[in-house]
Order: C-alpha cells, then sequence, then structure tokens
C-alpha cells in the first residue's frame, strides 16, 4: 500500500472516531430531511382532511329549524360552537367560521322579511378565514332553493333565474404541494454532502495546521501528492457516507406519508437512491478538494470555518435558482456544481432519468475543479506547515 | 553523520513597502559525528529552527549544503528523511489516535509493514518508558508525555541519524531528566548522531559531547564544553556561553569579520 493508501485509512479512522461531530451532522443533516418531510404530510393530510370533513359550527342554530334541514340534506353535520367562540376564533383555537343565527330567525322569515344571519371569522386566523367561502356557498344555495321553490309556486320556471352556470377548481391543491416537497429531497441530499465533508475537511487541513502535526508529517519521505490525495479521498469518503445515509433515510420517511396524495406523488425507492448517489460521487469529490483548499490556507480550525462557511452559502443558495426561476431548466444550469444535481435528481425524482450527455458537463466540472485544488493544496502544504 | 556546510538562508517579511529581508541563517558550518550528542547551542532568534528545518527539507537553502550519511538534502529530500528522524519545534499529535497509531502511523509512512512498526512501538515505549501510555488516546496527555510519544513516533523508522528541536521546551525537571537519559542511551547503545538544539546551558553543559554556538545566523564557536571554556578563558560556562554568543567575536561574526 502506498503512502496515500496509509493517509487515507488513518483520515479515515480519525474522521470516524469523531463521534460528536458526526452525530451532530447525522443529526442536522440525515435526520432534519426525513422529519420535515414527515412535518409537511402531517401538514397537507390536515389540509385534506378539512377538505373532506362537512362540517358546519353553529350559534342558534335551534332558531331555523329549515336551515338546519337543509344542511343536514347536504349531508353536512352541525356542531354547537363552543361557549367562548369568539375568543377561540380570535386565538386560532377554533379552525372554523361560526354561522349566527338570530333569536327571531323564524318570526322575521314569517313575515316574509329576510333574517341577517352572520359568519363570523377573523381575518387573523387563516384557517377560519379559509372556511368561509364554503359556508357562504351553502348559504347561497339555501337562499337559491327558497327563490326556486317560491317562484315555482307562482310558476315561474327554475331555469330562468340560472343565466350563467359557475363552477370553482382550486389550483392549489395538495399535489402542487407534493411537488414542492420533492424539490426538497435533492437539497437535504445535497446539504448532506457538504456537512458531512466540511469537518473532516477543515480537520485534516486547518485542523492538522493548528495542532502543529502538519510539519512533523512533511518530515516524513512521501511525496506531498500522496498525502494530499489520502486525505482528500478520505474526506469526499465521510462526505459521501453522509450523503448515502441521507439517502436511504428517505426510504423510510416515505412510509410515514400521512397524505394519501403526497405518497402518492413521491416516490423515493431503492432505484431512485442509488441514482442519486452516482450523481453526488463527483459532486462529493470536488466539494471535498475545493473546501480542502479554502482551508489549507487558514490557520486555525475557527478561521476555517469562517471561510468556508461562503462556499456552505453559494451551495445552499444554488438551488433556490431553481425555484425562482420559474422558466424551466436552462442549459447553463448542468454546468453549475451543486445546481446541476439538483437538477437531474429532480429529473430522477419525476421519472425523466438523465442522459449522459446531460450527466457529463457537472461530470467535468467536477473533476476540474477537484485536480485544480488538489495541486493547490499539494503546492501550498509546505508553506502552510511553516507558518 | 550530519554536515553542514555553509548554510545561508533570508526571508523576506511583510508586503509592499514594509516588506523586508531578514538574513535568518549567514553562514551555519558543523558536523555532527555518529555516536556523539552535538548541541546546537545559541539565544532565541539565532537560526538554530531554519537550519534544522532545512537540514529536514522543509526549506530550500539559498546556498550551502546538508549531507546526511552522504546523501545531499536538497538533491534528494525523500533519501536522506528516511535515514533521519526528526523531532520537530512543532510536535502536534492526533488525539483520536492512541499513542502507538501515532507511531504505527509514521511508521507505515516510511514505508514499514503495520507489524513491524507496532513491534517498533513497543520497543521504543520500552526505551522511552512509556509502555502504559501506549494503547490510551492522545487526549489528554500531559507535556511530558507528548515529546515521549512524538519522539517515539520520529524514531520509528529507527534512523541513524536523531535531530531534535528544542526538545526540552514545556518539560519539567522529571521529564528532562528521563530525555536526557534516553539520548544517552541512544548514543551508547545504538551509536546514533544525534543533534540537539537548545538554549539552556546546563542542558548543553550536562548532555553534549560537541557543542556548535550559533548567533546571529553563524556558527560562532565549536568545541566540547571545556574546550570552549578553555578557549574564552572563562571557568564558568554560562559565561562563556554569552562571551561567545553575545561578545565581540559573535558582533564582528554578524558584520562579516572573520573569527
Amino acid at each position: 500500500m502506498g503512502a496515500a493508501g496509509v493517509v487515507y485509512l488513518k483520515e479515515l479512522k480519525d474522521a470516524l472516531r469523531d463521534r460528536r461531530t458526526l452525530l451532530m451532522v447525522l443529526l442536522s443533516s440525515v435526520a432534519i430531511g426525513p422529519l420535515v418531510l414527515v412535518a409537511i404530510s402531517q401538514l397537507v393530510a390536515g389540509i385534506e382532511k378539512r377538505a373532506e370533513a362537512r362540517e358546519i359550527v353553529a350559534v342558534g342554530l335551534e332558531h331555523a329549524p329549515g336551515l338546519r334541514n337543509f344542511f343536514e340534506r347536504q349531508t353536512y353535520s352541525v356542531t354547537a360552537a363552543p361557549a367562548d367562540w369568539e375568543q377561540q376564533l380570535r386565538d386560532s383555537k377554533l379552525g372554523q367560521p361560526v354561522l349566527v343565527v338570530p333569536p327571531d330567525f323564524q318570526d322575521v322569515l314569517a313575515r316574509g322579511e329576510a333574517p341577517v344571519v352572520e359568519i363570523v371569522s377573523s381575518a387573523a386566523n387563516p384557517r377560519a378565514q379559509g372556511g368561509t367561502g364554503g359556508v357562504l356557498r351553502l348559504l347561497r344555495a339555501y337562499n337559491q332553493e327558497q327563490a326556486t321553490l317560491r317562484l315555482a309556486l307562482r310558476g315561474v320556471a327554475a331555469a330562468t333565474l340560472e343565466t350563467v352556470r359557475i363552477e370553482e377548481r382550486d389550483l392549489a391543491d395538495p399535489a402542487t404541494r407534493a411537488a414542492q416537497l420533492a424539490f426538497m429531497v435533492p437539497f437535504f441530499v445535497l446539504m448532506a454532502v457538504l456537512y458531512g465533508a466540511l469537518n473532516a475537511a477543515l480537520d485534516t487541513t486547518a485542523g492538522e495546521r493548528e495542532r502543529g502535526s502538519l510539519e512533523p508529517l512533511l518530515m516524513n519521505p512521501a511525496a506531498r501528492t500522496s498525502l494530499v490525495l489520502g486525505k482528500w479521498g478520505a474526506v469526499a469518503t465521510v462526505g459521501m457516507l453522509i450523503a448515502v445515509l441521507s439517502c436511504l433515510s428517505f426510504l423510510p420517511a416515505q412510509w410515514l406519508l400521512r397524505s394519501e396524495a403526497l405518497a402518492a406523488m413521491f416516490r423515493f425507492g431503492p432505484g431512485e437512491a442509488l441514482w442519486f448517489i452516482a450523481l453526488l460521487l463527483p459532486l462529493a469529490g470536488a466539494l471535498a478538494a475545493v473546501l480542502m483548499a479554502i482551508a489549507i490556507r487558514c490557520k486555525s480550525f475557527k478561521e476555517a470555518q469562517a471561510n468556508a462557511t461562503v462556499l456552505v452559502l453559494v451551495v445552499s443558495m444554488l438551488p433556490l435558482v431553481l425555484v425562482l426561476n420559474q422558466e424551466g431548466t436552462a442549459p447553463w444550469h448542468l454546468w453549475v456544481p451543486a445546481l446541476a444535481q439538483t437538477t437531474l435528481m429532480g429529473r430522477v425524482l419525476k421519472g425523466d432519468l438523465p442522459g449522459l450527455a446531460e450527466a457529463l458537463p457537472s461530470l467535468v466540472v467536477c473533476v476540474v475543479l477537484a485536480v485544480l485544488s488538489i495541486g493547490f493544496v499539494a503546492r501550498t502544504l509546505r508553506s502552510a506547515a511553516l507558518k | 553523520m550530519i554536515e553542514i556546510h555553509h548554510l545561508r538562508k533570508a526571508f523576506r517579511q511583510g508586503r509592499g513597502k514594509a516588506a523586508r529581508t531578514v538574513q535568518a541563517v549567514a553562514g551555519v558550518d558543523f558536523t555532527a559525528a555518529d555516536g556523539c550528542i552535538t548541541g546546537l547551542l545559541g539565544p532565541n532568534g539565532a537560526g538554530k529552527t531554519t537550519t534544522l528545518r532545512i537540514a529536514a527539507a522543509l526549506i530550500e537553502a539559498d546556498s550551502g549544503q546538508v549531507i546526511v550519511d552522504g546523501i545531499d538534502v536538497a538533491q534528494r529530500p525523500a533519501a536522506a528523511l528516511a535515514r533521519m528522524g526528526v523531532l520537530s519545534d512543532a510536535r502536534g499529535l492526533y488525539p483520536r489516535l492512541t499513542a502507538r497509531e501515532n507511531i504505527v502511523y509514521y511508521g507505515r509512512l516510511q514505508g514499514m509493514s503495520d507489524a513491524a512498526a507496532s513491534a517498533r512501538a513497543d520497543a521504543l515505549a520500552h526505551t522511552l518508558d512509556m509502555t502504559p501510555l501506549l494503547d490510551r488516546r492522545t487526549e489528554g496527555f500531559s507535556q511530558g508525555e507528548r515529546m515521549k510519544t512524538a519522539l517515539a513516533r520520529a524514531l520509528v523508522h529507527d534512523p541513524p541519524n536523531i535531530v531534535l528541536d528544542e526538545p526540552t521546551n514545556g518539560l519539567d525537571v522529571l521529564a528532562t531528566r528521563a530525555l536526557r537519559e534516553a539520548l544517552r542511551r541512544l548514543r551508547d547503545d545504538e551509536g546514533k548522531c544525534i543533534v540537539f538544539s537548545t538554549h539552556i546551558m546546563q542542558e548543553v553543559e550536562r548532555l553534549c559531547d560537541h557543542v556548535v554556538v550559533v548567533a546571529q545566523g553563524r556558527t560562532v564557536a565549536a568545541g566540547s564544553v571545556a574546550q570552549l571554556a578553555a578557549a574564552s578563558g572563562e571557568s564558568d560556562f554560562e559565561e562563556t556561553f554569552v562571551k561567545l554568543a553575545f561578545g565581540p567575536s559573535a558582533a564582528s561574526a554578524a558584520t562579516g569579520g572573520a573569527t
């Protein structure tokens, strides 16, 4: 085994023994993705459930038996509002608008006048506010039924009242939410590579300088390129290991998806996981090398962390280009590392597997970045050891 | 054997208008023989560390030569380093590895097999009296324990030449004694060539067979402790050292005059 192999095994052992850091990385980049996925699925499931629940919350509905009968014929169930419903609406504790029926409803109706009912909600309570439209439509339907009946008694056709027929369609259905959710997975996996490689990269360069172990290391007869290659291999391996764990963590997470619509949209099986890993491998190599190149110039771990923040920020902002740019994928996206991987992983999730021609640009850029950075680290190693 | 001939090295410090050239080494010359402890004695900033770094191929000299067992360090650094064990000023260990793993890592980098390096770690631990430490992680080691581990790491490939840069820095009296004892054993039992830099006269007096006094980047005197004292006409070695390092001969050496 050459010097590079010896360095690789030692650095890998060293990085894997850093249990506290590894645990933090696992928590922050491996566990958080599935957790967010499950949390969002809970939210969507809640919206779906409310859409399905046909329920009216009312005060004084006993004064309007006709209206109650209409609701029940529309298969709505009626619940009496709690005593402190106004307060609950203000505090967003009550998730539905409250229908208030006056005590003289029936008398006013009998006199041939129009009784006033109130739909009470609060603009600061979006859940209740969202439900007012449904109650309003229901009341209009009741109005229309009553009007139609009265007209029918007078021999007028009901169709004369309706010149235009209206149907409403809400485009913000759960499927759209699921599409946004699918974008999240590549992002979390990408960040897992970065955070996985980050600590190991800083420790083998700036950390080694800070400890004063770089100078003695260079007094071994091993070539500097071998030393750097061994270190780089170990850093990339740790980054990739975290990425693989992150990919695998989404597999059980989808069993926990509460929303059926989401579960149907979010297809992430072992095949997709393998695609992700293949796409991330060159990126892990490039990020490891660039992080090392940034950190080798820094005298301490802390300084290196501050410098690496810029790279972390850039890598985490790049996927946003896809969100902000509504015109779809542009050809240059495939040439930018991190952005290219996010794009291609998104395609894999949609079941549209990328070809070699699409995967090649980012591969080439990653290899060039890695070679340049490794060369830079090897060249800087000696002067870094002495300062 | 380590031979150092007419070594010179200047550094540029600062940038732009503030830049200035510092002549760190301006003609260091000495020979360290096998089976002998050679002390490189000089005040802070005399150029000792720079000289030893050039010897360890970490820095290239502007002019002059370092020859280790007939090998020119500048031309064949890897071959020279294989015949040298260097304990530099920086002696950081890997805190998450055990002392043995730290030592074996360097053995492997020197081309030894895993088993051979581990056996050598055991032998060195015995010599340096650190066997109980061997399988503990180096996190939390005391200064003396760190120094022993770093020394064992530098000697893992059993080099015929040993270079130590201020090895007693930060050690207490017992650890210093233990180190002196270990160096004597390496000299007497194994006939090693040991070069050892320091600014502490007592150490040189107690340990060194041959002393090279360095001041302002130059060799200003060389010989045994007794010879140096006799030449300067002082009975006290501290007086001898002050006279040699800071006296008129050192000053004339620094300004270019021959001594």
